[in-house]
């Protein structure tokens, strides 16, 4: 899991030992679901692509579920099958041109969420190639579950932060508010600011991972039925009560284009997004 | 405060205590598809019954309850009851509780029938102190208490003594509770002396709670209860009750949280054979709706019926009675229904402190019974009572 992560705790009687917990779970759900990991279950599930049925607990099939939602609410835009574009792309290879269309084509045929078989015990991807990546959700499903845990265990005020998915609870120790930075997308400083004693806050951005192609700025946020990154939105952050649905949103809205503003108006979330010529849109008041 | 209440914390998720760690609901002013498949996923919220693992914090609660009933044209019984609670977690892995209760009750005792009316002489007036002791020790996956009651009137002193152990499975989705609890009374009216007034009661509790899902809980409790000794009235000359009482109830409760209204619905219901011959039906229905600035707001409507004691004798007085059978002519053990309807607003501080302000109306007829035809010749008889609390998280 990438990026830079913190947690704070307040109000437990043994704030290290609640850490530990939390932060053990954490490393369980890397290692259940990172795809660069040979014993995880996501290997197993995409090593056994067009061949017989893999079992899976009822952890991994609510998250096929949550994927499921996702997918459905971005009109198959969001797509955790959309590994073979991104291996397409090749970002991490620093690539100087844009795949074939020979390729894309190719990748796009290996996508496709609504093709997979699975239900509450077993899932099968049905062409050799197709592979499930948990990236848009794993990391904010830990930072809901680290809060559930710490809270579980006392830890009246706390504050996690995965690799800039944000949850907090319980405000700081003090009463007051969370205060929380939005990260400018093209400067190294803050966008914006906002307190928030209960919920989450998740931003999307261009930023992350990207090449510059003829002087375009290719992101890692792939449209999974075009097969090309999204350039209307600079960054997307959005706030709602868990990190998994504000990580939800701010993804589909970077992957909703032009749409965005209409797609967020909709869900009645709080947002704030920088559009591609740098303008701030949205608000978090 | 029962001593084996077998009570865990209903699921109320934006309710008082637990409201923050639910404010995911607030932003959901509408259907939200991401947050309904979100809370399907394990642990993304807390648990909703968090009473079964070891409170963290202490609670320190004083209430003032006022009750008064009458019925037509005349004011009867009046209870003012404050009471004080405190829960303090100590040595890591024990919490003590511990409760006081004074009753002052003043009236007229109450009149039971039209062709009574006028003959309960004086009045009453009485007193009450109670209290009870529990400490809990709590091991990873299952909890054991161990309680203490005492209560005393002028004329009446009980004492009660329980055990009770709880076990919850890892992921605190279902605890089952078993619980014992022994109580002997005394009882010495001032107006005769009794030849043996005592008696002896033993109470059985087991009881489940189980998650269905992060906004479905359901809890069902067995409970059973044998005694033995004096139940009579010792004011009402007549009264002669059976010697032995077995009560057996079985209620349940499931309580549904409504993530985009942010509000809880809570049913309950109970069925209570009693071998006095007198089974009873409750129905419980109640809306918890969390508002801004930490306010929630609960109105509720209870039904109520029951059967009447198998001793119980009408009036006019006395029809079908043949001296020295069991007799009563206490309309507690008549055939009745009764309406409760209530509203409580409860106001949580964010530094722990809780207000809550609470009215219930009730209201008893005879020919409100179903499940069988209600006693003839009664009163209706009303109640109401107000109660004031605050409490304070430490």
């Amino acid at each position: 899991m990438g990026g830079e992560h913190e947690l704070l705790l307040g109000g437990a009687r043994d704030p290290d030992a609640i850490a530990t917990r939390a932060i053990d779970d954490v490393l369980r759900i890397e290692r259940k679901y990172s795809r660069f990991r040979d014993d995880s279950v996501v290997a197993a599930i995409n090593r056994a692509a067009g061949g017989a049925p893999v079992a899976i607990d009822a952890e991994t099939a609510a998250l096929l579920g949550y994927a499921r939602t996702c997918f459905e609410q971005s009109e198959g835009r969001f797509d955790v099958t959309a590994g073979a574009l991104a291996r397409a792309w090749d970002f991490g290879g620093k690539p100087t041109r844009r795949p074939v269309a020979a390729v894309l084509r190719d990748a796009l045929a290996h996508v496709g969420f609504g093709d997979v078989e699975w239900d509450a015990s077993h899932v099968r991807l049905p062409r050799v190639g197709m592979a499930i990546d948990f990236g848009g959700i794993g990391k904010e499903y830990a930072a809901d579950r680290v809060a559930t845990i710490a809270q579980e265990a006392g830890a009246r005020h706390g504050l996690v932060n995965l690799g800039g998915d944000v949850r907090a609870w319980g405000g700081r120790p003090d009463g007051s508010a969370w205060r929380i930075g939005i990260r400018h997308p093209r400067e190294e400083r803050a966008l914006a600011s906002v307190e928030l004693a209960d919920g989450a806050v998740a931003t999307s951005g261009d930023y992350e991972r990207f090449v510059e192609i003829g002087g375009i700025r290719h992101c890692h946020i792939i449209d999974a039925t075009t097969g090309e990154p999204v350039r209307a939105w600079q960054s997307m952050s959005v706030i709602a009560g868990l990190a998994i649905v504000a990580g939800s949103y701010s993804t589909i809205a970077m992957l909703m284009q032009d749409r965005a503003e209409a797609f967020l108006a909709n869900a009645a979330v709080r947002w704030l997004g920088v559009d591609a010529g740098g303008a701030q849109r949205g608000s978090f008041v | 405060m029962a001593a084996i209440d077998g009570e865990v914390a209903a699921a109320q998720p934006c309710d008082a205590a637990t409201r923050r760690s639910c404010e995911f609901a607030r932003d959901g002013a509408r259907l939200n598809p991401f947050l309904t498949a979100a809370l399907l996923l394990p642990g993304v919220v807390p648990a909703a019954a968090l009473a079964q693992s070891m409170p963290d914090q202490g609670l320190f609660s004083l209430q003032y309850l006022d009750y008064r009933d009458w019925q037509p044209g005349a004011a009867r019984m009046t209870v003012r009851n404050p009471s004080l609670y405190v829960m303090t977690p100590f040595a890591e892995r024990y919490t003590f509780e511990g409760s006081l209760v004074y009753d002052a009750m003043s009236g007229a005792s109450p009149l039971w029938f039209d062709t009574l009316s006028g003959a309960s002489g004086l009045g009453v007036t009485d007193y009450r102190t109670a209290g009870d002791a529990k400490v809990t020790r709590y091991f990873d996956r299952y909890s054991i208490g161990a309680g203490v009651a005492y209560s005393h009137e002028r004329d009446f002193i009980s004492r009660a003594g329980s055990l009770d152990a709880r076990w919850w499975t890892a992921d605190k989705n279902t605890t089952l509770a078993f619980g014992f609890a022994g109580e002997s009374d005394y009882i010495h009216p001032s107006a005769r002396e009794l030849d043996n007034g005592r008696r002896h009661s033993l109470d059985f509790l087991v009881g489940i709670t189980q998650n269905l899902s992060p906004v479905d809980i359901v809890q069902s409790n067995l409970t059973y209860a044998t005694g033995h000794g004096y139940y009579s009235d010792p004011y009402k000359t007549l009264d002669q009750r059976p010697g032995e009482r077995r009560v057996l109830a079985w209620q349940t409760r499931y309580n549904h949280h409504f993530t985009v209204a942010d509000a809880t619905l809570q049913l309950g219901y109970r069925f209570l054979a009693d071998s006095f011959g007198g089974d009873s039906h409750t129905f419980d229905v109640a809306w918890a709706q969390a508002l801004p600035q930490g306010f929630t707001l609960t109105p509720s409507v209870r039904y109520y019926t029951q059967g009447a004691a198998d001793f119980w004798f009408g009036p006019p007085f006395p029809q079908g009675f043949v001296n020295g059978q069991d007799y009563t002519a206490d309309t507690r053990l008549s055939a009745f229904g009764a309406w409760t309807a209530g509203l409580r607003l409860t106001r949580t501080f964010a530094d722990g402190w809780r207000v809550e302000l609470s009215g219930d109306f009730y209201r008893q007829r005879g020919d409100w019974r179903i499940f069988g035809g209600g006693s003839e010749g009664l009163l209706p008889f009303s109640a109401r009572w107000f109660a004031a609390s605050v409490s304070k998280t430490f």
